[in-house]
């Protein structure tokens, strides 16, 4: 892949010494490579600070009281609260009517934990209930209350021919029409949100914060806390899981501010599990009504779906317009979200593809069924272009699916067990743009640092930046300190949509490609060297003519003077790319007895441009593939819709899958592509539960098309039980 | 819609650690009881060996904790938990504290060779005992054979989980040095881990596991 040589000459710049553009992938010696994480060590000794563990001379600890039920009137009297001692500020957050369950009602700053958890419990609270609706029946209902003042129901979007696409419908040789819904789901990130404010009067701040965006944070906490953004430093040392729900300050941020500004004290305010179910966020549930049509040579000729979203007190989320990923003939799509008084959606792992992928490959899989065509070469036939066809042949060996014998239709059982195999594929943009600022230095000690203020989620961002400089450098990756996570350092994009990658790595292989060609300039004289005859390669620099004539990096680096050597990069096209595409398989074993489903390998093949790091892109897509698993057979947000409580707001009612569910899995880079560097991660959870599901019917013909899918729903779909 | 009657907010949170542990009752046959604690659990400490102290206030208390001895003043209520990250000096943090209600595994702690959830553990019932954090057991440029296998595996994504599920395996992989896949799977049951880094730790895990194998510990 040639990238674009985009260089503007500017001050302390040089003439390029070669093209900016990542070298081919047999010549790289730390990229495309497995590495370890340089953070590695940090996070597996306990060392490693996140802002749950900042701890401040003075600091004092705040907790969040949220409204138990969906929608209230609410009077609060904070005063016995306040007679405790020990608890040094408490505030209303909110007061009058109410309008979603686990909104924040108060805060109160203590000397202790325990006394923070006193204080909240101290706080008398009148709640007087209004009509709710917490659930698609409540919200639809013919008497239903209204959610907002518009009603409950958003607009409708459409795409496609109506008329079209019932008329082919009409004349499709196989149709099916099914209603395949999803459960609310939460990101349930280890550590929950929020922030340390360490303000003590005066006209400065630093702001610890667990999130997926340093850059987000200064501008909302200088306003609660009256200063300007300038005067807010935000760090994000390591951070505890985001998956989508963690950008900006958030009402507990803002509380925290408001806390230290009353107080002039460092306050702590973290959510407590119960909390963060209730007031961070959520992936929105849907309902599905889709009838498609076949042919029986195996073409997808129609599709007519009706489309709903449960995002609570928002939107929610559902991807594009039309069908999601196949290619259909003659299509319909009406799309609108159904209003609760719940806590609004946010971003989660592939906002709305998850949902989409669960009812579009379930219908492709029952159509294929249906016209009794292998579901493999059912879905490739109906996918455009060679690498979907090309991955699923993959997984597809991975899996075994040549020797299973149920093709086209449910196997065998034996002894009440049938074993079933699955398919999905998956689609995500992941492409970059500007916003990243990038700092390379070089000092006379032949130390290298990195530095730029993004955050790193898990997905292994500081890493990269070490590597990519190391490699530019000709260094090993030990050799390149990367600093992040500081809002000081140069600016940098918010982590979501897998855009951190395709925008950050660009802009630090633009600053080391900077560093390296002032240092070739600077050298070419010392060494009496034409400057683009230099090679920086395992730790030398050397003459390639004459690869004697050569400096140790330590060497090299004492002919600088005592300031070193510094370059900024920024965002330059032709190193990143756009538009991904993954399949999974899945092979399960169903117990016709019991319902349970026990899934027994997992294979995915990703492609992502070109890998940084092998390694941690592997474990990306198992961790997709965990959360996919996880969502399909486990996950679900339970509400009472009668008493309007949460039923299930901690750890152990709310199940995410654990030890005993994880299979074998296998994760293949699809290195046949050979673009630049792409984002990916949100690709890897969107077709596993659909994948899953599939298999359940492979199996045994239980073809369960509300999600989770639990033991009940496979009796059910079985005929076991009522 | 039916208005509950329950909802008048005066008990936000029905399921406190002190209601629980108020109806489990067992868990103060250790000797010491919390003041408020008392009359509830009166019978259950009699019956056992030790005798019946009241505490209420903070108090000090000196804990073995990584082979020191640290001096941290708590309240009866304190878990070992807070104890550990908040009271201790300097902090010891590496401890994660992510459901508070022995849900997640997240502060695993090994208390007398066995692992212990320190969110469901007093601090004060933790005297005389030997308290193993994750700082106890290796540091960066020092990593212990089974910090270096979740290194090398790439065993620690965001990482919040990471430090339970290391001292959870470490006690598996102490009980059978030799310990297999399911009995791995087993010691980490409890220990949630959201990124999804389980493949990696249960390779991780056995390859320290085959180490000592061929080690012949």
């Amino acid at each position: 892949m040639a990238a674009r040589k985009s260089r503007r000459k500017e001050a302390g710049d040089v003439e390029a010494v070669s093209e900016l553009a990542w070298p081919p992938r047999g010549d790289l010696a730390v990229l495309n490579h497995d590495l370890r994480r340089v953070d590695g060590p940090a996070k597996i000794s306990g060392r490693a600070r996140y802002t749950h563990d900042v701890r401040l001379p003075g600091m004092v600890y705040a907790r969040v009281l949220t409204c138990p039920i969906p929608r209230a009137e609410v009077t609060l009297d904070l005063e016995p609260a306040r007679k405790i001692p020990g608890v040094e500020a408490v505030i209303a957050l909110a007061e009058g009517g109410t309008k979603w369950l686990g909104q924040p009602l108060a805060a109160v700053a203590a000397s202790t934990p325990e006394i923070a958890e006193d204080g909240i419990r101290a706080i008398r609270v009148k709640l007087e209930p209004k009509p709710w609706a917490v659930d698609r029946a409540q919200a639809t209902a013919e008497d239903a209350p209204k959610v907002l003042k518009d009603g409950n129901l958003s607009k409708e979007n459409t795409s496609g021919d109506e008329t079209e696409a019932r008329a082919a419908l009409t004349s499709a040789d196989q149709s099916v029409e099914a209603t395949y819904t999803l459960p609310v789901q939460h990101h349930v990130c280890l550590e929950t949100h929020g922030v340390v404010v360490d303000y003590r009067g005066g006209d400065e701040a630093t702001v610890y914060c667990s999130t997926q965006g340093t850059f987000t944070v200064p501008e909302s906490a200088a306003r609660e806390l009256g200063l300007k953004a300038s005067q807010v430093t935000t760090i994000v040392e390591h951070m505890g899981g985001g998956f989508g729900s963690k950008f900006d300050l958030g009402t507990e941020g803002a509380a925290a501010c408001r806390l230290a500004k009353a107080l002039g004290k460092p306050v702590h305010l973290m959510f407590s599990r119960a909390d963060e179910f209730g007031a961070a966020g959520n992936r929105s549930g849907s309902r599905q009504v889709l009838h498609g049509g076949a042919s029986q040579d195996g073409r997808l000729v129609a599709l007519v779906g009706d489309i709903e979203k449960l995002g609570g007190l928002q939107g929610g989320s559902f991807p594009g317009r039309g069908p999601y990923i196949y290619s259909v003939e003659k299509s319909f799509l009406r799309v609108r979200s159904v209003y609760t008084n719940t806590d609004v959606a946010r971003a989660m792992r592939a906002p709305g593809h998850p949902q989409a992928s669960f009812g579009m490959e379930s219908l492709v899989d029952e159509l294929a069924y249906a016209i009794g065509m292998d579901p493999l070469e059912f879905r490739k036939k109906n996918l455009k272009g060679p690498v979907y066809a090309r991955q699923l042949d993959a997984v597809a060996r991975e899996i075994g699916w040549a020797q299973h014998p149920n093709k086209v239709a449910p196997g065998a059982l034996k002894d009440g067990m049938g074993v079933g195999i699955g398919f999905a594929v998956s689609t995500w943009g992941g492409g970059g743009g500007e916003g990243c600022e990038v700092d390379v230095r070089i000092d006379r000690d032949g130390g290298v640092t990195a530095s730029v203020g993004t955050q790193d989620l898990g997905t292994g961002t500081r890493t990269y930046v070490a590597a990519i400089v190391a490699e530019e450098l000709g260094l090993p990756i030990e050799s390149v300190t990367a600093r992040i996570g500081d809002s000081r350092l140069g600016r940098a994009t918010p982590s979501g949509g897998s855009t951190t990658t395709a925008s950050l790595a660009p802009a630090v292989k633009d600053a080391a490609y900077k560093a390296r060609t002032l240092f070739a300039e600077r050298l070419s004289r010392a060494m009496d060297v034409p400057a683009e005859r230099l090679r920086f390669s395992s730790g030398r620099i050397a003459d390639e003519r004459d690869p004697k004539r050569a400096l140790s990096w330590k060497q090299a680096c004492g002919e600088l003077g005592g300031d070193g050597l510094s370059a900024r990069g920024t965002f330059q096209p032709g190193l990143s790319s756009n538009g991904v595409h993954g399949a999974q398989a899945a092979k399960v074993r169903v117990d016709t007895l019991t319902g349970r489903v026990q899934v027994l390998k997992m294979a995915a093949m990703q492609d992502c441009g070109l890998p940084l790091n092998r390694m941690a892109i592997r474990s990306q897509i198992q961790g997709g593939m965990v959360q996919a698993l996880s969502y399909g057979l486990l996950e679900e947000r339970v509400i009472d819709s009668v008493s309007g409580w949460a039923l299930n707001a901690n750890l152990e009612d709310y199940k995410v899958a654990h030890a005993s569910e994880i299979p074998e899995m296998v994760a293949l880079i699809d290195d046949e592509d050979t673009r630049p560097v792409i984002g990916f991660s949100e690709a890897a959870v969107i077709p596993g539960h659909g994948a899953i599901a599939n298999a359940v019917y492979n199996a045994c013909g239980a073809r369960v098309r509300d999600l989770p899918l639990t033991p009940d729903k496979v009796l059910a779909a079985l005929g076991r039980v009522g | 819609m039916s208005r509950p009657s329950e909802a008048d907010g005066k008990n936000p949170s029905p399921l406190s650690r002190r209601n629980f542990l108020r109806g489990a009752g067992g868990v103060a046959t250790g000797g010491v009881l919390a003041h408020g604690l008392l009359a509830a659990s009166r019978a259950n400490a009699l019956r056992g060996a030790g005798e019946v102290e009241e505490l209420s206030g903070e108090v000090a208390l000196a804990l073995d904790v990584n082979g020191q001895v640290l001096t941290v003043r708590v309240e009866p209520r304190t878990t070992l938990l807070d104890a550990l990250r908040v009271r201790c000096s300097p902090p010891l943090t590496g401890t994660k504290l992510v459901c508070d209600r022995g849900q997640c595994g997240s502060c695993t702690v090994i208390v007398d060779g066995r692992p212990a959830y320190a969110c469901m553990l007093l601090a004060v019932d933790l005297r005389g005992k030997k308290i193993r954090t994750i700082e106890g057991l290796g540091e960066p440029g020092a990593l212990s054979p089974l910090q270096e296998a979740f290194w090398k595996h790439d065993a620690s994504m965001c990482g919040f989980c990471t430090p339970g599920f290391v001292m959870a395996i470490q006690a598996c992989l102490e009980r059978n040095p030799r310990a297999g896949l399911d009995e791995i799977k087993e010691g980490c049951a409890g220990n949630t881990c959201r990124c999804g880094t389980q493949p990696q730790i249960f390779a991780a895990a056995l390859e320290a596991a085959q180490a000592s194998v061929k080690g012949g510990k």
